[in-house]
């Protein structure tokens, strides 16, 4: 597909992850081989960037002002706590049972490149990783969202788990860019500990931050030097043509 | 028990509304620049909101049903203020406030004028979309508009937007005294 049949619209679409399996395909298909086009993507995602930036802080509404919250006596927290540590406790105790899906693939929408007729396919991921040499996984995140990024590291986890036994293991890249870097970044990110115990646990798990997100981050933060990543964090240059070269090689991808 | 059970619901349902006024300003703000009236539009929102909260079949939509809410209050606005346009294709200009002159130079500053002078459909479009993170879907249910104009209006606004911030850049190079070239701008990657 040539640049002029992918509409503007359509390539929106993708940037906001608004197309199905199929019609992903065919804009990546068309991402990979038209670097002008990989360019048109990144400039509509700086821009998405740039629009929420503008309005991060709008100027205070003089109506509504956010209410302290309300403070109770510390016999009564320490009473709730109490409360709250027993039945949690018995909740837990009535409740607990094994988790059986700990380990299962969850059931998610991923995407590969077809070597024999030259296409992305879509398909899910559990079909795609139980394929011999396929255990290599790019989970790609785009927004800040904490819930996602959770997301993101609960399937990286279990994807390492239930191929720690095969005989060609598994390997997982996270790759963060736009405002996902903020999830990465040192001193913003929820996620340091997590992130770290995961790296410390897992030998063949990756995480990757896109340059040019960190270097858009610089010039609108006006900072002096490089955005600081959480430790043992991976740079690449572009994340658009690090997961393009990684489909290329054979690994599913998953946005999250 | 009844009552008690419509209480809670109500209860949680004010709750619910609470948590989403800063959302609703934001988006408020986005679309009018002014944050009086962004104000205004948002206390009549959820003021209408709770009058008709038996409306709400499915707690789910609730954030749709709110944006919902805010966009005939601003269009009422227009209404009441000018009756005879059409609040899809009105263009506002730079307002001046005491914000935006503090920040004239910035890049927030050069962003909200750029939005402010695309069409008030696009403005809608992009800020439910970009800000919100709301879904295609939503925003046809949101503006009551369908599917196909929602592309097509977003489409046009980040190519209007695209435009102006990167002529925006061009000029801001151009000014400085020492002849380099001011990059605060730069989207493209």
């Amino acid at each position: 597909m040539s640049r002029d049949k992918l509409s503007e619209e359509r390539l929106s679409a993708f940037i906001d992850d608004e197309l199905d399996g199929t019609e992903k395909s065919i804009v990546f298909e068309a991402l990979n081989r038209d670097s002008e086009l990989r360019q048109q993507a990144c400039e509509l995602r700086q821009l998405s960037e740039l629009v929420r930036h503008a309005y991060n802080n709008p100027p205070p509404s003089q109506r509504f002002q956010k209410r302290e919250p309300r403070r109770f006596s510390p016999f009564g927290q320490a009473a709730a706590a109490a409360l709250l540590i027993a039945v949690g406790g018995a909740i837990g105790w009535i409740s607990h049972k094994p988790d059986s899906n700990a380990a299962e693939v969850p059931d998610m929408r991923a995407m590969v490149w077809g070597e024999d007729d030259r296409a992305f396919h879509s398909t899910d991921l559990s079909s795609a990783t139980s394929q011999n040499g396929l255990k290599r996984v790019i989970l790609h995140l785009n927004t800040s969202s904490p819930a996602r990024f959770e997301e993101a590291l609960t399937t990286a986890e279990r994807l390492l788990n239930k191929y720690a036994g095969d005989s060609h293991g598994a390997e997982i890249e996270v790759v963060a860019n736009a405002s996902a870097i903020k999830l990465l970044r040192s001193g913003y990110s929820p996620f340091t500990t997590r992130v770290q115990a995961l790296q410390q646990k897992y030998f063949n798990l990756t995480f990757l931050a896109c340059k040019d997100a960190m270097d858009h981050i610089r010039e609108l933060e006006d900072l002096k030097s490089d955005v600081r990543l959480l430790p043992g964090v991976e740079v690449t240059p572009s994340a658009l043509e690090h997961i393009l070269e990684r489909m290329n090689e054979g690994w599913v991808y998953l946005n999250v | 028990m009844n009552v008690i059970a419509n209480l809670c619901k109500h209860q949680q349902f004010r709750r619910a509304l609470a948590d989403y006024r800063e959302n609703l300003y934001r988006i408020a703000y986005s679309w009018c620049h002014n944050p009086a009236l962004a104000d205004d539009l948002v206390q009549e929102a959820l003021a209408k909101a709770l009058k008709n909260s038996g409306q709400l079949r499915d707690p789910h939509t609730l954030k749709a049903w709110l944006y919902r809410i805010l966009s005939n209050c601003w269009r009422d606005h227009f209404r009441r203020s000018r009756d005879c346009v059409d609040v899809d294709e009105v263009v506002l200009v730079d307002q001046e406030t005491p914000d935006i002159n503090h920040d004239r130079n910035q890049v927030v500053h050069r962003v909200r004028t750029a939005i402010a002078l695309l069409p008030m459909g696009q403005r809608q479009v992009i800020s439910l979309v970009d800000l919100e993170g709301c879904s295609y879907i939503e925003v046809a249910q949101i503006l009551d508009v369908p599917i196909g104009t929602v592309m097509s209006r977003l489409s046009r606004a980040r190519k209007a937007l695209k435009e102006r911030l990167l002529e925006a850049e061009i000029q801001c190079g151009s000014t400085t005294q020492d002849g380099s070239t001011v990059h605060r701008l730069r989207t493209a990657k």
